[in-house]
């Protein structure tokens, strides 16, 4: 009987989780003008015209980069803050985690608000460095996080067994530490990756005129149509992320440490 | 001349606060000696210091008459075997081994050839393309003391390098370390917290309290004739009591033992006791016997616990002097708990210390 019950909540779960994207993935393909289901008909009408909106493909464009680079900044500050945490005790250490844990567990409306006004009183900026530095705030607690669980993992004294063997500190830290932290930079990058691409409150205060991230156009577009255009948008974003964990698990070596 | 000579090495990590007062020591070239002494005595901290990685506040390390003192840890000649083995996790076996050999650019092929030979000293040939997850604690340990050994030390530290193995694979790396060390003829410092590990492994053990030097001497002379309560206590005398000396001659004194005197052999730091003085008393549970009833000579008793041993069985005997635990042949007779027994000391082997 237990099995059973375990079995039926299974099968409610798979539907609540695969559910929504089913329906998005099958009304992108449907005929009709609105969103519907069951779609009726058969047409690519609508993934046309997501590449000939420009708006799409501008701030998709405005995404790519916006996330590569916050998430490769977050994760060059982020590596030197994790060593120093998990190597060091030092005075005001677990004060220092608990500020660096606050992106995390402040709602990001408050971040996306509070960046904007701080962001208005420094004066004339610029929209696309306001996001990069917003993003880059708002990953570096991850990286630190990510970085830090690998580093744990690692036992402190191989660098000392590096340096007892010849090595200074600097080519020990390289040769020993930084091979092992792969893993973890790994990880932090498709983490803080599409955590920035994904992100909604805090773009939605730093976007500006012209410079508009993609899952804030998706959400302007939403406010005027209701044509299938979203849920064949959404469906690319769907392959596009399958794609690049695909990718980064291949070429970083994820599997290992996930 | 020795050596490793340790000069009055004093370090403190904190203020007024030292782990290490004024510590001297001389090893011999080719000898095996082992710090023991309980956590926080300091045997760590010497070895590290040995290493380079603590900064003496005082005193100085010469090692083959070159002074070591303030040389960065790199630029030393020393083989460093960690408790937890700090094996690199994304290495091979062989790279492994290799790194120290590859720091100092040896050529290839050489190697090549002085990997394959370390790894054959400790029986892993067949895994020089293992990852150290792959390995048992033992291998590990094994390509610890070959990735120590390979470059050729000067001198071979290892800490504390079996504490994480289980009791019968201990004594089985006991014995290779002990073979390797002789075979390569390597000077050796040993720290350890298990005396059965100082003493089965060692020329000389070095006993540590507190930053000090309790005694140095033969495996032999430290179980036999330990100098302090201390090291008494640390190498196993199993029973302790105090009394006052009755009198003494030359290297035996005499004290009151529930009445009747007994004779045995004393140590002091401060020359020759007086008679009034107060000896602690030290026996191994080994060096008394039991006989059944109160008739014959010696202290009288009743059976208040009795544990199996194998070949021994162990009482908790108590008296008017106090508790005491005795060693008996299990081949011989067994005495119940509740039993009336009489406790016979085998004096010779007792030691009286006075400090």
């Amino acid at each position: 009987m237990v099995s059973r019950w375990m079995y039926i909540s299974l099968v409610i779960l798979y539907g609540f989780l695969l559910g929504p994207f089913i329906i998005i993935f099958m009304a992108s393909f449907g005929a009709n003008a609105t969103m519907a289901f069951p779609p009726q008909g058969f047409t690519l009408d609508w993934f046309a015209n997501v590449f000939e909106t420009s708006q799409f493909i501008d701030s998709f464009w405005i995404s790519l980069q916006l996330a590569l680079l916050s998430t490769i900044v977050s994760l060059i500050m982020g590596m030197p803050v994790a060593y120093a945490l998990v190597r060091f005790r030092f005075a005001g250490s677990g004060i220092v985690e608990t500020v660096f844990s606050a992106p995390i567990l402040v709602p990001g409306l408050v971040i996306g608000f509070a960046m904007l006004n701080f962001f208005v009183l420094l004066g004339d900026m610029h929209v696309m460095t306001g996001l990069f530095i917003g993003h880059t705030a708002i990953l570096f607690p991850y990286s630190v996080r990510v970085i830090s669980a690998s580093l744990r993992n690692l036992d402190p004294y191989v660098e000392d067994a590096a340096v007892s063997l010849g090595a200074n500190r600097l080519r020990g830290f390289m040769l020993v530490v930084l091979p092992n932290m792969q893993a973890g930079i790994a990880a932090a990058f498709v983490l803080g990756f599409i955590t920035s691409f994904n992100n909604v409150p805090v773009s939605l205060f730093l976007s500006g005129p012209g410079v508009t991230t993609l899952p804030v156009s998706m959400l302007s577009y939403l406010e005027y149509y209701f044509d299938p255009t979203i849920a064949a948008l959404s469906t690319l974003l769907v392959i596009f992320t399958v794609v690049l964990v695909q990718a980064a698990e291949r070429v970083l070596g994820l599997s290992q440490f996930v | 001349m020795p050596y490793l000579e340790i000069h009055d090495l004093t370090v403190s990590y904190e203020k007024n606060q030292p782990t290490l007062e004024r510590f001297s020591l001389d090893v011999e070239q080719g000898e095996l000696v082992s710090l023991l002494g309980p956590s926080g005595c300091g045997k760590t901290t010497t070895l590290r210091s040995i290493a380079g990685f603590i900064r003496p506040d005082a005193g100085q390390i010469v090692i083959n008459g070159r002074d070591y003192t303030f040389l960065p840890p790199n630029q030393r000649d020393i083989g460093l075997v960690f408790q937890s083995y700090a094996l690199f996790p994304h290495l091979t076996v062989f790279h492994n081994v290799a790194f120290g050999l590859r720091m100092r650019r040896i050529p290839k092929e050489e190697v090549h050839s002085r990997v394959a030979n370390a790894l054959k000293m400790v029986g892993l040939e067949a895994f020089a393309d293992r990852r150290p997850a792959q390995l048992s604690g033992g291998q590990q340990q094994r390509v610890a003391l070959a990735r120590a050994t390979v470059i050729e030390p000067q001198v071979l530290l290892l800490d504390e390098p079996l504490s994480n193995l289980d009791a019968r694979l201990r004594v089985d790396m006991r014995q290779e370390i002990r073979r390797a060390q002789q075979q390569l003829g390597i000077t050796t410092l040993y720290v350890t917290h298990d005396q059965v590990e100082a003493m089965s492994i060692s020329d000389r053990v070095v006993v540590m309290n507190q930053g000090d030097i309790e005694q140095v001497g033969t495996p032999e002379s430290i179980f036999a004739t330990p100098e302090t309560a201390f090291v008494a206590d640390f190498m196993g005398f199993d029973n302790h009591f105090s009394a006052a000396v009755d009198s003494v001659h030359d290297n035996q004194l005499t004290v009151n033992w529930g009445g009747a005197p007994i004779q045995l052999p004393w140590r002091s730091k401060f020359g020759s006791p007086q008679a009034g003085a107060r000896a602690e008393i030290f026996f191994r549970a080994d060096n008394a016997s039991l006989a059944a009833g109160s008739e014959a000579s010696g202290l009288a008793g009743r059976v208040i616990l009795h544990t199996f041993h194998g070949n021994e069985r162990r009482y908790l005997v108590e008296t008017e002097v106090g508790e005491f635990s005795v060693m008996q042949d299990s081949a011989g007779e067994r005495f119940e708990p509740g039993a009336t027994v009489t406790l016979q000391p085998n004096t010779q082997k007792w030691i009286a210390i006075i400090e």
